[in-house]
């Protein structure tokens, strides 16, 4: 049997930085991944942050990954945050840039696909100096101690020995739920999250959000948005993309159950995001239908190789590095020599084929994840034996209001547990005892622990002074109050002790409610609110449409088997599964795992696995 | 110190026979000015056959092919496959008009002229375009090297100098019948179409992953690992090779027939629900004619 150091589970952002670290360190490690490549189940909203508390320490990716500032490939940096309440085609904007900056080194917009990749290809090649190295393709079934052994089996290598483990496999670790290191999450310690990629160029994206070409903007969205559930919208910018996407309590969800596909269209539909998404999009005319057969085939692919080359020629010349590299490439001599072409085949378009230009948006991926809420899930001992669970996988995600952060937590945990391993490995001292603890003890010297655990009163101070301005009268009395007080520097200095005192925990159900995310921000913008107008009817596609345009690697085995086909939490996967694999016959809930994104939202009552190497989802922005 | 295992491969430039990519003439011949070029799927499994030498002994691969001057490609394409430490271009006009004997008489120079005395040569089963499936048991007939055919599976044992392996037969009618056997290097084997290679520890994997990735690098830069080497530099006989060297006449081609679709195809709009409804329909006729014994 091969033996090595340290086996890490799960190539995301957590695992990756793990094999970066323990390759800072000078030690030997694997990196065992199911997806056939690294970074192809990984969804992020995303923004991942760089933070510098004040009072306790983090490690940051920079920390781990030293190029990271010069050559990762992160989208934009988020200069702009807005949060935005709103009711029908009322909108009432904040601006919370200074809490978005508080205590922050950065905060990038990033496509998890390409950025894991990038991380991928820094963690492997260190890793190959000490014997160690990342394997895609695998899937990790069981972990079994035999005496002062530790062996890994997987479903397509030989039995693998270890020292130590990281366990990095997301939300629904299957590590977790094997080896019992905790139970499996319920639903009020997640959220689901779902996602769109929008495609839309580069300069439209700068003029529309106010930003350059580096630069980018978050906005997120509360009220009847998310059709009156706990949780929130988002639209971030990327490079040449717009993430939009909502992510929403999974208990508010399962007490009134709404299709995903719908919560994601909600937010669509709301006139502010239709008029971000907007742009032109190219819509063929009928092919008549009294042609010859093979003559209706010929103008079916010419017109789509047709509109396949506008779009390539103005995704170019609306992007600033798109432009340089045709006229680098000696295409071109001039910026005005492509918009020359680009009219010419939008002329060519028109008269040969009849292909007009119409005002739509353009989806090109659709994902939806699980997400930890580290206030009420995270483990509280983020080990077993000699196992230690990091990021999603310990239940590490940070909600508070608007502050989400995940992808940051994951990398600091994945720092800490290769440090507690590399310490263990120096001084031979790899008892179990000796390894949870020091992880442990680690853990809660992290800031974003105490993020976890605690209000903070300095960001709980930036918050309400953004909303300062808001006449107190307008506000719901309780919370008109509540804020009211909570203005007062003595008064809240002194609540906010007592309540971390008393345990914030505690305050949770008062905070976070139907009434807080939806009936005040609906209030405020039915009463502050700007009213916006789509200029546009959206095309939004179907289902079908959607997952169609997904890559699946269809196993003949289902990595879900349901084991409570009769229950009421089954019956809603029927409506929650955001791809619609479960269908009712009988009173009896049926899967069809083909199509299944992996989310795990079904993971609670079913007999949840990963799919075996290689097999299933693979996004290609994530 | 054991010695390292030296491989060869045999690869071939084919017309790509995927749909899109071929073209023919009126007259039912392969366009060969319209379509391209490929590395032929049957040398593209010889070269990921010699990559799992690669993974497993460490050896030293070179891949060799006979072709115009713009087979380059392929050798690229196998050199990406099979992270070949060198490549050879077999190419002279007087190369042309070879049969399979002559260009299994052209191939042995060329193996012979490769870095180092080889251990194992691999070919594909046949080649798509020909379909001969000659060229590797007479190359190796001219080698003097034990030839196995339709292998799906090898081990080499190089402390001993043998290949165990296993082939795939057909024998009085049952098909998949595997053979297991050994042999003394130096071995020629052609790749069964069935060929995969399976890694299946962890260290195996991670050699997989670094020589896939020196492989990618290598392949970039392919030119730096390319020898051309013509007739002369060869030093084949000239009346062994090309047309010189082919007993084969070609008489006559014939046309075969296009046989009578018993299928008429219909091209339906995905996009029309009657249409589509209409497909349903159609399926259904034809579920219910089914009878189930």
């Amino acid at each position: 049997m091969e033996k090595y150091d340290v086996v890490i589970v799960g190539g995301g952002s957590s695992g990756l930085a793990a094999l970066k670290q323990l390759s800072n360190r000078g030690k030997q490690a694997i990196l065992l991944e199911s997806g056939g490549k690294v970074g192809s189940k990984s969804v992020s909203g995303g923004i991942l942050y760089s933070k510098k508390p004040k009072k306790a320490n983090v490690h940051n990716v920079e920390d781990v990954y030293e190029n990271f500032l010069t050559d990762a490939p992160v989208e934009r940096k988020i200069t702009k945050y807005i949060l935005h309440s709103t009711s029908k085609d009322k909108v009432f904007s904040m601006d919370l840039t200074s809490a978005h900056e508080y205590e922050a080194n950065f905060g990038y917009s990033v496509l998890m696909n390409k950025l894991n990749k990038w991380f991928a290809d820094q963690a492997n090649e260190s890793a190959q100096k000490y014997g160690g190295g990342i394997i895609p393709g695998v899937h990790v079934r069981d972990i079994k101690w035999d005496g002062d052994k530790t062996i890994i089996y997987t479903d397509e290598l030989e039995e693998i020995q270890a020292s130590a483990v990281i366990a990095s496999d997301g939300v629904n670790s299957e590590i977790a739920n094997i080896t019992g290191a905790r139970k499996k999450f319920s639903p009020s310690e997640l959220y689901q999250g779902v996602k769109v990629v929008v495609k839309l160029p580069e300069d439209i994206i700068n003029e529309r959000f106010g930003v350059s070409s580096q630069d980018g903007a978050a906005h997120l969205f509360a009220g009847d948005v998310t059709l009156n559930h706990i949780g929130g919208g988002f639209v971030y910018t990327n490079k040449n993309t717009l993430s939009v996407g909502g992510v929403y309590h999974l208990d508010s969800l399962l007490e009134n159950p709404v299709e995903p596909y719908e919560m994601i269209n909600a937010l669509l539909k709301n006139p502010m995001i239709s008029e971000f998404v907007k742009d032109q999009v190219p819509v063929k005319k009928e092919i008549d239908k009294n042609l010859s057969k093979e003559e209706q085939i010929r103008i079916r692919f010419a017109t789509t190789k047709l509109i396949k080359s506008w779009q390539e020629t103005r995704d170019a010349v609306l992007s600033s590095s798109g432009r340089d590299r045709l006229i680098k490439s000696g295409k071109y001599a001039s910026e005005d020599e492509i918009r020359t072409q680009l009219s010419s085949l939008q002329t060519q378009m028109a008269d040969k084929y009849g292909v007009t230009l119409e005002t739509d948006y353009v989806e090109v991926e659709y994902s939806a994840k699980l997400i930890p809420d580290g206030k009420r899930g995270r483990m509280k001992n983020p080990f077993i034996k000699n196992v230690l669970f990091t990021g999603d996988a310990a239940g590490r995600g940070i909600f508070i209001g608007p502050k989400i952060e995940g992808l940051n937590v994951g990398i600091d945990d994945a720092v800490r547990a290769a440090n507690t391993i590399a310490d263990a490995l120096e001084k031979n001292n790899l008892s179990h005892d000796n390894l949870g603890k020091s992880y442990s003890n680690s853990l809660e010297e992290s800031h974003y622990t105490k993020d976890m655990k605690e209000i903070d009163k300095d960001y709980l101070k930036i918050f309400l002074d953004t909303a300062k301005d808001i006449p107190r009268d307008i506000l719901s009395s309780k919370y008109g109050m509540v804020i009211k007080l909570m203005s007062n520097d003595t008064l809240r200095n002194f609540s906010v002790g007592f309540a971390n005192i008393l345990g914030y925990e505690k305050l949770l159900p008062l905070v976070e409610s139907e009434e807080t995310y939806v009936k005040v921000p609906m209030e405020l913008a039915d009463r502050l609110g700007e009213k916006i107008t789509s200029s546009y009817t959206m095309s939004i596609p179907s289902i079908a449409t959607r997952i169609g345009k997904l890559n699946f690697s269809d196993d003949e085995m289902s990595h879900i088997k349901v084991i409570k086909p009769a229950s009421d939490f089954m019956k809603k996967m029927v409506t929650l599964c955001p791809t619609r694999c479960y269908s009712i016959e009988n009173d009896k809930v049926m899967i069809q795992h083909e199509g299944c994104i992996e989310c795990g939202t079904c993971y609670e009552e079913t007999d949840w696995k990963h799919t075996r190497g290689e097999k299933g989802i693979t996004y290609q922005y994530g | 110190m054991l010695t390292p295992l030296n491989i060869a491969v045999i690869v071939k430039l084919e017309p790509d026979f995927s749909e899109g990519n071929v073209s023919y003439n009126p007259d039912g011949t392969l366009n060969r000015a319209e379509t391209k070029n490929i590395l032929g799927p049957h040398s593209a499994l010889a070269a990921s056959a010699a990559f799992y030498s690669k993974v497993r002994y460490g050896a030293h691969v070179s891949i060799g092919t006979m072709g115009p001057p713009n087979a380059d490609l392929i050798l690229q394409s196998a050199q990406q496959i099979s992270d070949a430490d060198e490549t050879y271009l077999f190419s002279d006009r007087i190369f042309a008009g070879a049969d399979t004997l002559g260009t299994a008489e052209l191939l042995k120079a060329g193996i012979q002229k490769m870095q180092g005395k080889m251990d194992l040569v691999f070919s594909g089963h046949r080649a798509s375009d020909g379909e001969t499936g000659q060229v590797g048991p007479q190359t190796a007939w001219k080698l003097g090297f034990t030839f196995l055919g339709n292998v799906i599976d090898y081990e080499v044992d190089v402390e001993k100098r043998t290949v165990r392996a296993k082939r795939s037969i057909r024998l009085q009618g049952f098909h998949d019948i595997i053979e297991e056997v050994e042999a003394p290097l130096p071995v020629f084997i052609a790749i069964d179409p069935s060929y995969k290679s399976v890694f299946n520890t962890a260290s195996q994997r991670l050699a997989c992953e670094k020589y896939k990735k020196e492989a990618n690098d290598r392949a970039q830069n392919f030119k730096q690992y390319l020898k051309v080497l013509n007739a002369e530099q060869l030093g084949a006989d000239p009346k062994l090779i090309g047309l010189a060297g082919s007993p084969t006449i070609v008489f006559k081609v014939e046309k075969i027939p296009k046989g009578k679709a018993g299928r008429q195809a219909e091209v339906v709009d995905g996009s029309s629900k009657e249409e589509m409804g209409r497909v349903v329909a159609r399926l259904r006729q034809a579920l219910s004619t089914m009878v189930i014994k």
